[in-house]
């Protein structure tokens, strides 16, 4: 059997490497994902139990401090994920099955959080809502105390609710409204439909919802460094560890304590709750949904959706207004010296810096998430499933371990000694300022296994819309791997991947986790900088940066409409008459 | 005698088990010869194996065992771009981002033929699909029938040396699908291109086959003429697949070299086929619903019409006869309809019996 086994994989490896171009790809595929994401992290987790890691475990997990931080990172995390997975809900279903004035207004609105620096947002908060908030103090008058809790899970529900928006949104427009109308049919008003059809249909939607944005939540590092007060977590108390003590050991026991809840979370989410998810999903629905036209549920959510919609505008429009005023809420003078701060002086560098290292992640990002689908989903790539897991790890793991686990691994050079040629550097130093790069590469990398995954995702939900029976066609016309993937696959996903080239270049020009570890005086990260600024109370200088991140980020997707195309060509055009 | 074009030399293929550690047999030692200009149908049940054997020829899976041979070239482990083959997919697989000069072109621009010669090929090929016209259109503007030829076209105009179907015509209504059937007929007699061509539908297989293969849980049940299928199966399975049959148990004696006898509904019946089992001992009877004619006549054996329907072009009965069911088919307009629970004579075209092994 054993012997059998090992035959057949034989011929499976065989019959992969007739492409010896797949074989390169693939090959050249692997290594970077081994560099880039595995390496990092295995840096993090034998750091961690190394003879000096272990004891700190005990240590931490029995000292009070450190039980505080662990309860207050779970506290926060399941308040967001309840409070983000029932604002997204509440969106979708007001968009699905309600009809009201300003859907397109509110859809918008709701995607808005996710192309910006999460600063912007909890700075803006407040400005609005602290101690001397222009509402907290100028309209009611009270003096509240934004910084801990309580502003640090409106602010993060906030931010990530767009996740479970766009998650259920999908799931309720694929529900099969067959289902609604035979419950009708057999006598269920709307509530007990609602309640015993569409609830448990959506019950893995809402469960991957609230699981995503759970470890989102606890991985953040930017909201509660800012907002977070005497509210400590993980993710700060990892931060302040290698910043402020600077105790790489101390660290990387925290970023395992971390690595658990959302390693745990990846895994119940990718075995258990992807493979309840087949919910009619298949072909289109038959129907329109039912709208619910009961007055007292239809006004009222509605009046509660556009309450948020409200509450985000007047974020941003802070945002944008902060970045013109002289020192927000405060003295609300007009001027550009914030803009002159951030275009003319320090600003400048961080911005060009941050942008064209964007610029070179994008596109890798984009076509290795393409490729990589194309692996998992179509070739006989053995191992195929390890390289899935693998890259989504990307994503999966928090970026602050990201960012020690690169420190760990490419803060020395990495060398191995060989018979003849003797001592041969493999991999030069690429963190810190005396990098490669000035450390510009190390930060690349992050920006694409940050991004990555999402490409990744979106081409293999693309690519099994596809039959493969299209290019088996191509290929039983005579054309090989390559030609078939760039003449057919990749225009039938070009949707896909500008959606992963969009998500790549908003989620590198807005990441903080992992980079506040690597960014060096020779290369300046805007996200960073802004943290500076905050830090510092000039507000003023993080909304200017704030509205130029947001402003390129913007320019940087209608360029990608234009270049890359968001039609494949494939789409029927209804002709008159025909 | 026909050269040999295309030989399945012992393929079988193996599959590992969706939960895993187990393996499933898909194709079990096949062996089959096709010649020159030949239109082979696989025919069988869904899970048969027919599909896997046919991607095995195209060269999409790979057989874990024997080999594949072309024009005698062993091409088993030449990949599926390699091989001079074309193959239409059950659901035309058309590239739908590409108009239709474009899909029709596809092969022939993967050949690097020159600009003017694709385009003269393409529009022929085109023409003689009765698609002229429609060259910028895009896949999902024709209509399912337009979108078959389509596909044929694209797989004609490589003139590859073998072209592969994979039930194209399934996905047709049941109108159109005759109506291709015809068209594949008369364009594969005029092209004389050897064709291999997978279905379930056994009268698709039979309007177009020179030969029929049946097979059976990976196995070669059976390989002929239509009409030597139809007429004499080797097996319950074949006779069963193939049309209606009805399956009558007997026992068999002997009464000259190659000549036997058996008992029928109380009748005593030579056989006088040369296709037959002639062995004393257990054995069936079949009889195909067509070849019982239902009459009034007493001296024949009595049966009840249990169920009588009406189907315009046909008559179909069930009628019971010594405790036995049996279905009868009339397709004589002037005969008479029988009512149910009617009393009928039953009589037998006694050239349309075929013994067929027992089966334990």
């Amino acid at each position: 059997m054993q012997a059998r086994l090992g035959a057949s994989q034989i011929r499976r490896v065989r019959q992969f490497a007739q492409d010896p171009l797949l074989v390169i790809i693939a090959i050249a595929v692997i290594v970077f994902v081994v560099i880039a994401i595995l390496l990092p992290l295995a840096a993090t987790i034998s750091l961690s139990t190394s003879e000096e890691g272990l004891p700190l475990f005990e240590r931490y997990l029995f000292d009070s401090t450190y039980q505080t931080i662990i309860v207050n990172t779970v506290v926060m995390g399941v308040l967001v994920a309840t409070i983000g997975t029932a604002v997204g809900f509440l969106f979708a279903f007001v968009q699905v099955k309600l009809n009201v004035p300003f859907k397109r207004f509110m859809h918008i609105v709701a995607l808005v959080p996710v192309i910006s620096p999460p600063f912007a947002v909890a700075t803006a908060t407040i400005v609005l809502f602290g101690r001397s908030g222009i509402i907290s103090r100028g309209v009611f008058g009270v003096r509240y105390d934004i910084y801990g809790l309580d502003g640090l899970t409106a602010v993060l529900a906030l931010s990530f609710f767009t996740v479970a928006y766009l998650n259920l949104r999908g799931m309720m427009e694929a529900l099969d409204p067959a289902l609604d109308e035979a419950a009708t049919n057999l006598g269920a008003g709307k509530w007990r439909t609602f309640r015993t059809i569409t609830l448990p249909m959506l019950a893995p939607g809402i469960a991957s919802s609230f699981l995503l944005l759970f470890v989102e939540s606890i991985a953040d590092l930017g909201n509660p460094l800012v907002l977070g007060g005497n509210y400590e977590v993980l993710a700060t108390r990892i931060y302040i560890t290698v910043i402020g003590l600077y105790n790489p050991v101390g660290a990387a026991v925290l970023c395992i304590i971390l690595l658990m809840p959302s390693l745990t979370v990846y895994l119940v989410q990718r075995y258990w709750i992807s493979r309840a998810n087949v919910v009619s999903v298949t072909g289109k629905p038959a129907g329109k949904p039912q709208t619910i036209n009961h007055p007292v549920v239809r006004w009222g959510l509605f009046l509660l959706v556009m309450f948020i919609c409200g509450l985000i505008v007047l974020i941003y429009a802070t945002i944008i207004i902060g970045a013109f005023t002289q020192v927000p809420g405060v003295n609300n003078t007009f001027t550009y010296d914030h803009f002159d701060f951030v275009i003319n002086g320090l600003g400048r560098e961080a911005m060009e810096d941050t942008t064209s290292l964007s610029i070179i992640a994008t596109p890798i990002a984009g076509v290795l998430g393409m490729v990589i689908a194309f692996l998992v989903a179509r070739s006989k790539l053995p191992g195929r499933g390890a390289l899935d897991f693998a890259t989504m790890l990307g994503i999966a793991v928090p970026g602050t371990i990201i960012g020690i686990g690169y420190l760990l691994v490419f803060n020395n050079p990495i060398t191995a000694t060989l018979p003849v040629v003797g001592e041969v550097t493999l991999i030069p130093k690429l963190t810190g300022g005396q990098g490669l790069f000035g450390g510009a590469l190390a930060i690349v990398m992050v920006y694409v296994i940050r991004s990555v995954p999402a490409a990744l995702r979106s081409g293999t939900a693309a690519l099994s819309q596809i039959d493969p029976a299209i290019e088996e066609a191509s290929i039983s016309l005579g054309a090989d791997n390559a030609r078939t993937f760039r003449r057919i696959t990749l225009p039938l996903i070009r949707p896909a991947f500008l959606a992963g080239l969009i998500y790549a270049f908003a989620r590198s020009m807005t990441t903080i986790s992992a980079i506040v570890f690597l960014t060096t005086p020779q290369t300046k990260i805007m996200t960073a900088q802004i943290l500076n600024e905050v830090e510092n109370g000039r507000y003023g200088n993080a909304f200017a940066y704030c509205t130029l991140l947001i402003g390129i980020v913007l320019i940087a997707i209608g360029g990608m409409y234009m270049f890359v195309g968001s039609r494949t060509g494939a789409e029927r055009t209804i002709e008159g008459g025909t | 005698m026909a050269d040999v074009r295309l030989k399945l030399d012992q393929v079988s293929k193996q599959f590992q088990d969706r939960g895993g550690s187990g393996q499933v047999l898909a194709v079990d030692n096949v062996t089959l010869e096709i010649n020159s200009g030949e239109f082979v149908t696989l025919l069988g049940p869904s899970g048969c194996g027919k599909t896997t054997t046919l991607r095995m020829i195209a060269g999409f899976e790979n057989p874990t065992q024997g080999r594949i041979i072309l024009d005698g070239q062993d091409i088993t482990n030449v990949a599926p771009n390699k091989r001079d083959m074309a193959l239409v997919f059950q659901n035309y697989a058309l590239f739908p981002h590409m108009t239709i000069y474009d899909n029709v072109a596809y092969g022939l621009q993967t050949q690097r033929i020159p600009k003017n010669k694709v385009r003269e090929r393409v529009r022929d090929s085109l023409a003689m699909m009765g698609l002229s016209g429609m060259e910028g259109r895009r896949p999902n503007q024709l209509s399912g029938g337009q979108q078959q030829r389509v596909a044929l076209a694209r797989a004609l105009v490589t003139e590859p040396a073998i072209l592969l179907f994979d039930e194209p015509l399934s996905n047709l209504d049941a109108k159109l699908r005759v109506q291709m059937r015809s068209e594949i007929h008369s364009l594969q007699r005029r092209l004389n291109i050897t064709s291999v061509y997978v279905t379930h539908d056994q009268t698709e297989a039979m309007a177009l086959s020179d030969q029929i293969i049946i097979m059976n849980q990976g196995r070669v049940e059976q390989r002929g003429k239509p009409k030597e299928i139809y007429r004499f199966p080797k097996s319950r399975f074949v006779a069963d697949f193939i049309g209606r049959a009805n399956f009558v148990e007997t026992t068999v004696e002997m009464i000259g070299d190659d000549q036997c006898q058996f008992q029928l509904f109380g009748m005593t019946v030579t056989s006088v086929s040369h296709a037959e089992p002639c062995q004393s001992g257990a054995a069936v009877v079949m009889i195909r619903p067509e070849a019982l004619a239902l009459r009034r006549d007493e001296s024949l054996p009595q049966g009840r019409v249990e169920q009588a329907m009406y189907l315009g072009s046909e008559v179909e009965y069930i009628v019971s006869l010594r405790g036995k069911s049996l279905v009868a088919v009339d397709n004589n307009p002037g005969s008479e309809i029988f009512e149910e629970g009617q009393q009928v004579g039953i009589a037998f075209v006694r050239e349309a019996l075929h013994l067929l092994p027992a089966e334990n």
